[in-house]
């Protein structure tokens, strides 16, 4: 009997939670009180964060120098091509007022460079930069190869357009000593690229294995000679050039050029006192428009030295208490009424059970 | 040949056949356009991985899904393709399959056989009737079919059959069930051929044991397969929705990429021409106008997001596993049927949440087409109620069924509870015996008795078999008949009546007769029909007697019960002899028999003496008031269309709650020509609303403008709660012209509508009139082949399975085998899908837009130049991968309330009849929403990087980081958006969105893995970007203040919208979730119905009897070569 009513019953669908729509669950439905408390509390976040933010943002210490305007005459120079060859130099004296403690990084900053569109960020070639093939270069439209067909290495518009001021930072202690403070140039990339996303064709005799390429038709000197003073620093390991290989999201962009080495005067980090910039001008930016600058500038546990984050945590912890309150006011309101309502409606009623 | 193909694919062709048919879809051909832009250099801004990857996904799953459906048609293909049938092949029988049969074969057809090709019942068949259990008939009745003389004779000599040279010359193969006509030449004579001689596919041979055919239409060409014609595909309003939405994104599409492409021409103009030492433009480019000719189309790539590739197929799978809901859903499981519910498209799921008109069939929907025979009077006493003491009624149950053991012929299935019935016939009460005699002997009833003691009744009307089967369970058993004679075993006596006449009903006449000379060779007439017209034939001597029997009438009638009279007279044998004579010459005459026979007829049917009334219970079926109760209470308008009379048809409506008796007014529209129907609608109209006949009307104006255009119907509130009747020919003229819209008009304020005697052509002209003027989705339930039409109309379709006929069935979107599952049908499953998918359209186009309006904002930072602010590999997996689940979650899992709320509080489901989830002004809500969140997306992260650095003085403002930082804050923001809509959250919920994100941190340290990057480095660019943001602070500082400034927003509408814009749904669904924290739902009260005064209807199919036939003398030779047959007593 019971396997014949199972043998009727063969369609019938299976009996399982998830088949039945039955599945345990729990029901998120936004209560007042819920509501209130995520307003709130979300609130003294933000305002808490922003302040914390703004107070740390402003430990910071940050001296910025344009030289575009400064060093006018080198600008004009570079602005036209045939006078690469010329060296031009410009120093830029400045004070100190405050000593800035602790590590002290030098950037340069570029105005309006774009390193952003789309065919700059795209013209590089990633295997050559790899050495898997120094001949690689069908992405680097449109610096590929030289007019004699000879492959550039490296290739592409962002490594031919890289930036090649040299910047020495002195230390003036009195009108005539001047010191040069002691700047490191390693550390300032990225683990990853200097040991995953950049290699060298060979550990050593660059001049030999870059053969069959040719330099950019920027740049001065070949890759491999990069660094005169430091072997390990050159062809694609060149630190410097690994930074400037990192494009910006943005056509206005700071980069890492180098750090304070903390030895002798300098163990607390710069002292306040003179200084100046001593700056061999090569990269034309007054071309496009652009501009360029020196900075040099201390950090804090969130970084460099904007207040953005800060302002914006404390702009949306303070609209956040405005909207709660402003929520909490509707909400006792409409609750007023309806309560006045439903008495007055008890009331009407009442009178009418009087008559 | 026979075969029947009902495939689309094989083997080869599906790939080339399903790809063409995939890329006829709007958004797949506009993404292989795409594709083909994107492999221009010039223009390409994206890799071509990024569309081909989503495309071929995308294309695979449809394609799947296509390929398993095909297969699903394959096989039942083979399975009809392969029955066997048995076939005349030189002179011998041999068996064949089904597919190998062709036009001019004879086929053996035998008893309960399904027929599957347009046989000519030809019939060299010699039973002398075949009953066709037709799909075609609403009821199932049985339908005669007969072969023509010349062929009858061969019998089953094979040897002649296979002489047989006979040629058919018949019309093409067209649709149309009820008419056939064909010449048979043979022996050179022509013989004329109709409908009555054909079988037509589909149709299961019964109460035959066999019978020759020659084939007429095979396959394709048979009238079911050319009625059933192509499936219309049945878009819904969501459906029409998204596209024009879809047009709308793309023209949005358009004008962004001209406003970037002008950008772009300024900034070339402005600083990319200096830029031009460190990037020189391309050759082809000669001025920044024709820079920013390309840029559009680069842009058009980039921005093609916007179109979401996989909404389509996302929408399917979501509509996919909502259908598989409904065929698992137990609590519409028929048990005594083993029948699920069936949902046979897939693709209208949504629209089962926005109803608001239904149409439905009434025989074998609303009512269960089984007649029970549950009161009657007889001689003035009243018999059927169980009353106790104290004159009481009481209420029945099963074990008080009244025991017919005595009775060794009767029907087990009957039951019956009052005792005093059954104590009168054993007492041997005259007047019952008699009363159950006439039961027993008038009628057009057939038997068959297969197994000795076991009868099984034919009827065509069930009415008909419900009053045999009474007087046979109470010792009246009609045992069998032959053309003169009946046999009845009276209280186990056999005894034989001589048939003299049968004087069958029509709808004139309402009432039908037979004449017998009884074994005591008195001549009697028994007599039984509607009460009006038998009152007037009695004889005045029962006067008393009628207005006693009326009253009990009226007493059924408050019951909602089919009522008869019964009646007899004693003939003398010198007036039967002369009446005989005129009724012989009546048959004979040629013009005008029908007038004639009846006044012969009228000649007899006089001075009849009153026995008693019948009343039969019209079944409904389980349930059907309650739903009916809670559809109207969900503002669902149910309008009943029935081919059956104006008095059942009300009748019905009346019991099952469509009217009310509270009601205002039920019009009734009966007239004759277009005119008179306008007046009458009129009427009814300056009744329901008197200010709408007025000019100032506001619908009246609105029609004086939109004269003859297509146009939207307004609604209308009448004054009070009313009903319409209308019947078929009154409808005929109602369609025409403008009183189309009077009609409209009238019915649409109504509560109930009620068609009757409709032709099934007219179901679906009323179904199409309401879905033209009225932009409301509306749905069709029946369960015969007369609503195919109509289910084939209407948004939806619903056919009742398990009934005989499948007719109804296949062509139906959705079927089941109770009405009552529709409520269940309409307000949980589809209120649940339309909930889930306008949840889901809303978050996917938000989602969306909030990925893709962030390169639009970049644009103003990099020139212009098209580039993403998104890895490629991002942009390839974003809607793929990394939000496809939640999403899917959502939309298969969600539960607002659950099904118990949803049929507690039917007017839970209004939003979905006024569109309210989802519509143009909640996508724009999406839209607005989406810029938004890219704008917060985009600016939060910019003024966290710019010119910042990182703790270590390392570079964070670089491109890539940026990247990681939006996209990474992107998939949070969607995710908690996700996490926000969800209220039902299950485990798989939980799975789903934890598991999204878990997949996109292992996705990204996989993509951006040194690994890869070696590999093939200038596929994979972003190596080591992971390592070194996420352990930013200013990375997750963003993060945190981006899901807070875009989550606030949306926590804070949701809490206001309801404070500011109430709707009415808000107050039940703060209702409910106050009831969830104190649990108990108020139980449903069903109120009690108090019966009114309603004359009913009386009982009779109204179709002709079997009557001429039986009394033609066909059935002669049958019962007596029949082996197994009752022997026939002369």
């Amino acid at each position: 009997m019971e396997r014949r009513s199972r043998l009727q019953l063969s369609r019938l669908p299976d009996i399982t939670a998830m088949k039945q729509q039955q599945l345990p669950a729990y029901q998120l439905h936004f209560s007042a009180t819920m509501v209130f408390s995520i307003f709130f509390a979300s609130g003294v976040f933000c305002l808490f964060m922003g302040i914390f933010l703004i107070l740390s943002a402003k430990s910071i210490q940050k001296v910025e120098i344009n030289y575009t305007k400064t060093c006018g005459n080198c600008a004009k120079l570079r602005e036209d091509a045939f006078n690469h060859n010329k060296i031009c130099t410009c120093s830029i004296p400045f004070v100190l007022a405050k000593s800035m403690e602790g590590n002290v990084f030098m950037y340069y900053k570029l105005y309006g460079f774009y390193q952003n569109l789309y065919r700059y960020i795209l013209s590089r070639s990633n295997s050559q930069l790899l050495s898997k093939d120094l001949k690689a270069v069908e992405d680097c439209a449109p610096f590929k190869v030289s007019h004699k067909e000879i492959p550039f290495a490296p290739c592409g518009a962002i490594a031919n357009s890289m930036f090649n001021d040299t910047i020495i930072l002195s230390y003036n202690l009195n009108s005539s000593i001047h010191i040069q403070v002691p700047m490191l140039k390693t550390g300032i990339t990225w683990w990853t690229d200097k040991y995953v996303k950049f290699k060298n064709p060979g550990a050593n005799n660059l001049t030999d294995k870059f053969a069959g390429t040719t330099k950019p038709p920027y740049w001065p000197k070949p890759i491999y000679e990069l660094d005169p003073d430091d072997p390990e620093n050159n062809g694609f390991l060149n630190d410097d050039f690994i930074v400037w290989m990192r494009t910006a999201a943005f056509p206005t962009f700071k980069k890492l050029y180098r750090r304070l080495h903390r030895i002798h005067y300098f163990i607390e980090g710069l002292p306040a006192g003179n200084y100046s910039f001593n700056i061999t001008y090569n990269f034309p930016v007054t071309k496009f428009q652009g501009e360029k600058s020196v900075v040099l500038s201390t950090l804090t546990w969130s970084g460099g030295s904007s207040l953005f984050l800060g302002l914006a945590y404390t702009v949306t912890g303070a609209m956040t208490w405005l909207a709660s309150f402003a929520m909490l006011a509707i909400h006792f309101m409409l609750k007023q009424r309806k309560a006045s309502t439903s008495k007055w409606q008890s009331k009407a009623l009442k009178g009418q059970s009087r008559k | 040949n026979n075969t029947i193909k009902t495939s689309k694919y094989n083997a080869f062709n599906f790939l080339p056949l399903n790809l063409f048919e995939q890329f006829q879809r709007l958004a797949n051909a506009y993404f292989l356009i795409l594709l083909f832009l994107q492999l221009i250099p010039q223009i390409s801004s994206l890799p071509w991985y990024t569309t081909v990857i989503p495309l071929v996904v995308v294309l695979s799953i449809t394609g799947v899904k296509d390929a398993i459906d095909d297969m699903k048609r394959h096989q039942n293909d083979n399975q009809v393709n392969n029955r066997s049938v048995l076939r005349l092949v030189k002179g011998r029988m041999e068996e064949d399959k089904w597919m190998n049969v062709q036009v001019g074969d004879i086929i053996k057809l035998e008893n309960d056989q399904p027929v599957t090709v347009s046989t000519l019942g030809c019939g060299f068949f010699l039973v002398a009737w075949v009953g066709t259990r037709d799909s075609d008939s609403a009821s199932a009745a049985v339908l005669v079919k007969q072969a023509i003389t010349c062929t009858s004779d061969m019998k089953d000599n094979l040897d002649l059959l296979s002489a047989f040279d006979g040629e058919v010359s018949c019309e093409l193969p067209n649709n149309k069930l009820h008419r056939f006509t064909g010449i048979l030449s043979y022996k050179g004579k022509d013989y004329f051929l109709d409908h009555d001689k054909l079988l037509l596919r589909g149709c299961v041979i019964r109460n035959t044991d066999w019978c020759y055919g020659l084939v007429i239409y095979t396959g394709p060409d048979t009238k079911l397969m050319q009625n059933s014609g192509k499936y219309t595909f049945k878009q819904t309003h969501v459906d029409r929705l998204m596209n024009i939405l879809v047009l709308w994104i793309f023209l949005f599409l358009i004008v962004m990429c001209l406003m970037l492409a002008i950008g772009h021409g300024i900034w070339e103009n402005k600083i990319g021409y200096y830029f031009q030492i460190f990037l020189p433009w391309e050759n082809y480019v000669s001025s920044s106008f024709v820079s920013s000719l390309f840029i559009f189309w680069s842009y058009f790539i980039v921005l093609n997001t916007m179109v979401p590739i996989s909404l389509y197929v996302s929408v399917e799978l979501i509509r996919l596993g909502n259908s598989y809901y409904i065929n698992w859903d137990q609590k519409m499981f028929y048990a005594p049927k083993n029948t699920p519910a069936q949902a046979r498209t897939t693709t209208l799921n949504e629209e089962l949440g926005q109803v608001k008109y239904v149409f439905s069939d009434k025989t074998g929907t609303l009512t269960q087409n089984i007649m029970i025979f549950h009161k009657c009077s007889i001689n003035g006493t009243l018999y059927g109620d169980v009353i106790d003491k104290t004159g009481e009624k009481v209420a029945v149950s099963e074990k008080d069924k009244i025991d017919f053991a005595y009775n060794k012929l009767a029907d087990p299935k009957f039951s019956f509870y009052d005792k005093t019935l059954v104590e009168a016939v054993t007492k041997g009460d005259p007047w019952v015996h008699l009363f159950f005699l006439s039961l027993s002997l008038c009628h057009t009833v057939m038997s068959e008795e297969k197994v000795e003691g076991e009868l099984v009744y034919q009827a065509q009307s069930p009415d008909e078999g419900a009053l045999v089967t009474a007087a046979r369970n109470f010792g009246f058993v009609f045992r069998s008949r032959t053309s003169e004679t009946i046999t009845v075993v009276e209280m186990g006596e056999t005894r034989v009546y001589q048939l003299l006449a049968i004087l069958d009903f029509n709808n004139v006449r309402k009432r039908m007769s037979v004449i017998v000379r009884t074994p005591e060779n008195r001549v009697m007439l028994f007599c039984k029909g509607a009460d009006t017209i038998i009152c007037e034939l009695l004889h005045p001597a029962c006067i008393s007697l009628c207005d006693v029997t009326l009253e009990h009438l009226d007493d059924f009638a408050s019951e909602g019960l089919r009522t008869l009279m019964v009646a007899y007279r004693e003939l003398d044998n010198k007036f039967f002899r002369t009446w005989s004579v005129k009724h012989g010459e009546a048959c004979l005459s040629l013009d005008n028999r029908e007038k004639k026979l009846s006044i012969v007829y009228e000649e007899v049917e006089k001075d009849l003496m009153l026995l008693g009334a019948t009343a039969i219970e019209d079944k409904l079926q389980d349930g059907v008031p309650e739903t009916v109760m809670t559809l109207s209470k969900a503002k669902i308008k149910i309008w009943v269309l029935t081919g059956d009379k104006q008095e059942t048809a009300v009748n019905i409506a009346y019991s099952c709650n469509i009217f009310e008796d509270e009601m205002d007014e039920v019009f009734t529209v009966k007239g004759k020509d277009s005119e008179t129907v306008r007046q009458e609608l009129r009427k009814a109209r300056s009744k329901m609303k008197p200010d709408s006949l007025l000019d100032s009307d506001p619908v009246n104006i609105f029609l004086a403008k939109k004269h003859k255009a297509l146009f939207t119907m307004p609604e209308e509130v009448p004054n009070g709660s009313y009903g319409l009747v209308i019947n078929g020919y009154s409808l005929a003229h109602a369609l025409e012209g403008d009183v189309e819209l009077e009609l409209l008009r009238v019915a649409c304020m109504c509560k109930g509508v009620i068609c009757c005697r409709m032709t099934p052509l007219q179901k679906a002209q009323v179904v199409e009139l309401v879905k033209r003027y009225k932009k409301v989705v509306t749905l069709a339930i029946g369960d015969g082949a007369n609503d195919v039409s109509m289910i084939k109309a209407a948004h939806i379709g619903v056919g009742i399975s398990g009934q005989e006929g499948m007719q109804a069935m296949l062509n139906s979107d959705f079927a089941f085998s109770q009405f009552y599952y529709l409520q269940r049908l309409i307000l949980v499953h589809g209120r649940w899908s339309y909930n889930r998918m306008c949840k889901f359209l809303s978050y996917f186009f938000y989602k969306n837009f909030a990925f893709t309006l962030v390169h639009f904002w970049y644009a103003f930072f990099n020139g212009f130049s098209a580039q993403t602010v998104y890895d490629n590999w991002f942009i390839t997996c974003y809607n793929l991968i990394y939000t496809s689940l939640p999403v899917l979650g959502m939309s298969l899992f969600d539960q607002d309330v659950n099904d118990t709320w949803s049929l507690c509080f039917p007017e839970l489901y209004e939003p979905g009849q006024l569109n309210l989830y989802f519509n143009k002004k909640e996508f724009m809500k999406c839209l607005i929403h989406g810029i938004y969140s890219s704008l917060v997306l985009f600016f939060i992260p910019m003024g966290a990087v710019y010119n910042s650095e990182r703790s270590d003085g390392k570079e964070i403002s670089d491109y890539q980081s940026f990247s990681l930082i939006v996209q990474t804050s992107l998939i949070w923001v969607v995710t908690t958006q996700i996490a926000l809509k969800i209220t039902y959250w299950t485990v798989i919920s939980h799975f789903f969105i934890w598991g999204s994100l878990g997949i996109y941190f292992c996705l990204l340290f996989l993509l951006y893995s040194d690994g890869l990057c070696q590999m093939f480095p200038n596929v994979f660019q972003f190596p080591g970007v992971a390592r070194n943001t996420l352990n930013q602070p200013q990375m997750w500082l963003s993060i945190v203040l981006i899901v807070v400034l875009c989550m606030l927003p949306v926590i804070g509408y949701q809490f206001l919208k309801p404070l500011f814009w109430p709707v009415s749904v808000d107050k039940i669904l703060k209702r409910i979730h106050y009831c969830m924290k104190h649990p108990l739902p108020p139980p449903i009260r069903p109120r009690r119905r108090r019966p009114g005064l309603r004359r009913s209807a009386y009982a009779f199919s109204h179709q002709h009897g079997f009557g001429a036939l039986i009394t033609s003398g066909k059935t002669v030779k049958s019962k007596a070569l029949k082996k197994n047959s009752f022997p026939a007593k002369k």
